[in-house]
């Protein structure tokens, strides 16, 4: 038995109602390749990038306070959430450029016992597979591969942009989706809309051109003929599956297309069912004999 | 000689795939393959001139400054909207590790020729958007001697915005903008942001009904445009701090605006987004259709459904926070 790989797990705030099903998945897909998770407990809400519309200092803030409890844990901070990712990220490179602000984020800390001393490393599941696991060990755990199977890759906005948020990977040719899918023996498809963003940010403040940004991306990924769409951000994945019937009917197209969040496709791929990946609750009917 | 400062010198026989396009003779976009020998150190802009003097004259693209300050150049190399006279080719061919490259014109823009695209759609977008200081009479010095002098922290607000060259780069990445012809795109909004932010203009009033009019609230915060910027301008962030400026301003009654009040507020009082509530708190009444809609969805799929926010425990501690950072910035100490 190979050693286990532990991460401070970092919630967010998307897997509530139906959603709430991809803690235990995303728990059970890593037991697999040998990560666990170990929960965050102390931690608030990233504000998604929305609480700087009120006030930067208080984002900053929060984030800090989330990051310092990795830091105590001794853990890298884990976040499978794309937009998290990138706001706790780019809290903590703010901090690292303005030390003014790092020291005034420490001063609000302190009164709660806490310091945020900027060591903490933030990762996304795209890197956990990819760097961290390693492809080899990867390929080892998977009994079913997928072979044959048509998917349209789509990394989401918040993982790549801007550039200099993640030092993993190139941000403007990024592969390490397309690598991981290549271990689980798909097929990549390329397709024109890939680097569009889906637009799920703008679900609130204008819905109408939320559907349009939505439905603009699974076109492109459907007129490749491909069997599903995957994609490695959550809130992709809620625009995309839970909401494309609305966002294509408002759109006038008339077709459907499954969306995988990419934790279930690797599950899959390591032998565990449908009925394990709780496909059922997709919004788009997933039927997958492989 | 000095292994140190000189680069190691190579020379790829890459391919460039260019996109051609004559409105009026042709039928379609098509591309065009011209083999080039890219040397280390070669601009696009450098690859393009030589394919136009050697290989083919009818090749059409626009550049003038050749020193990344006209905005002129800005074409697509890979889908990445950049200025073609101050990036290199070989690190794009390392980082796809390919022999090729495919250069296109910019997006949401109408292409005149080729690599050429009529920007003036923008243009006129910003142009509704009052890019002009209107005086602050508060502002103006006692005599003709002295100048309107502006502090170093007012000034940090909005200066890294100032050097937007007005490319489109931004412009052609924005998916937003590519959905919604109405919109008025990451450039456009920066600008506003600036002259609103600007101590010595008092025309915020005007430029932020324009704002919201044009789409104050129809980006996605993607970041696609902080990360495509060649003068590193952020046009997302500017549009952040022009959402807080209108919140700040009392405009309240807009979904976005409802949207900042209420994730600011849940996560104080739950440590988390209330979710399920999300709706009725943005929209209002006709917010329960979408709720009512959710649970449907949920009870279909047998789940329960429940309109309990799921409780964060850090929300104590964030609650303290909050009161510090209120604190610190009612005395405008707040460093950010």
């Amino acid at each position: 038995m190979s050693e286990k790989i532990r991460y401070g797990f970092y919630s967010g705030c998307c897997f509530q109602g139906a959603d709430e099903r991809f803690f235990q998945i995303l728990q059970d897909v890593f037991a697999k390749v040998d990560v666990e998770l170990e929960l965050i407990v102390d931690a608030v809400c990233c504000g998604s990038g929305v609480i700087e519309e009120r006030s930067e200092l208080t984002s900053l803030a929060v984030n800090a306070k989330n990051m310092a409890h990795a830091e105590q844990m001794g853990l890298p901070l884990y976040t499978p959430c794309s937009t998290c990712y990138n706001v706790i990220a780019n809290a903590q490179k703010r901090m690292q450029e303005d030390p003014a602000v790092h020291a005034q984020v420490n001063e609000i800390l302190a009164e709660q016992g806490l310091e945020y001393k900027g060591t903490c490393k933030i990762t996304h599941t795209l890197w956990v597979f990819a760097q961290d696991v390693g492809l080899d060990k990867l390929k080892e755990r998977i009994t079913n591969p997928l072979n044959g199977l048509r998917v349209a890759s789509y990394y989401g906005c918040h993982t790549r942009n801007p550039a200099d948020i993640q030092g993993y990977e190139s941000a403007d040719n990024p592969t390490s989706l397309e690598d991981i899918l290549e271990v689980l023996g798909v097929q990549i498809v390329d397709y024109d809309t890939k680097d569009d963003c889906c637009g799920y940010h703008l679900a609130w403040p204008n819905n109408k051109l939320n559907m349009q940004m939505t439905s603009n991306v699974l076109e492109g990924a459907h007129t490749k003929d491909v069997d599903m769409l995957v994609t490695s951000c959550p809130l992709c994945f809620k625009s995309m599956d839970g909401t494309q019937a609305k966002a294509l009917a408002q759109t006038g197209k008339n077709f459907q297309l499954p969306v995988l969040f990419l934790p279930e496709l690797v599950g899959l791929a390591c032998g565990m069912s449908a009925e394990d990946m709780m496909l059922r609750y997709h919004g788009v009917p997933v039927n997958i004999r492989l | 000689m000095n292994a140190t400062i000189t680069p190691d010198r190579k020379s790829i026989l890459a391919n460039i795939r260019i996109q051609r396009f004559t409105p009026g003779e042709h039928k379609s976009a098509f591309y065009d393959n011209f083999k080039v020998n890219v040397e280390t150190g070669m601009t696009v802009l450098e690859v393009l001139r030589l394919i136009k003097n050697t290989q083919d004259s009818s090749l059409t693209f626009r550049a003038f400054c050749r020193s990344k300050i006209c905005g002129s150049c800005s074409v697509r190399v890979n889908g990445k909207p950049l200025l073609a006279c101050s990036t290199q080719l070989m690190p794009i061919l390392d980082d796809f590790k390919q022999e090729s490259v495919i250069i296109q014109p910019m997006r949401n823009m109408p292409v005149l020729r080729d690599l050429v695209v009529d920007i003036d759609p923008v243009i006129e977008k910003l142009a509704k958007m009052h890019p002009y200081i209107m005086e602050n009479r508060g502002r103006i010095p006692e005599t003709l001697e002295q100048e309107s002098l502006m502090s170093r922290q007012e000034l940090t607000k909005f200066d890294y915005i100032t050097d937007c060259i007005l490319c489109g780069s931004c412009y052609s990445a924005c998916s937003a903008a590519s959905a919604d012809p109405n919109y008025a795109g990451p450039l456009t909004l920066g600008k506003a942001y600036r002259f609103s932010a600007d101590v010595r203009d008092s025309f915020k009033g005007e430029r932020m009904q324009a704002a919201v009019d044009q789409g104050l609230w129809s980006c996605a915060q993607c970041r696609k445009c902080i990360n495509v910027c060649p003068k590193d301008t952020r046009p997302a962030i500017s549009i952040q701090r022009l959402r807080k400026m209108s919140i700040d301003d009392g405009i309240h009654d807009t979904p976005g605006s409802r949207r900042a009040k209420a994730y600011t507020d849940d996560v104080a009082k739950y440590g988390q987004v209330n979710k399920p509530m999300l709706p009725v708190i943005v929209n209002g009444p006709k917010g329960w259709a979408a709720i009512e809609a959710a649970d449907n969805y949920l009870i279909k799929h047998g789940i329960e459904p429940t309109h309990q926010v799921c409780t964060l425990d850090g929300q104590s501690s964030t609650q303290k926070i909050y009161a510090k950072v209120k604190e610190l910035e009612s005395r405008g100490e707040n460093k950010t």
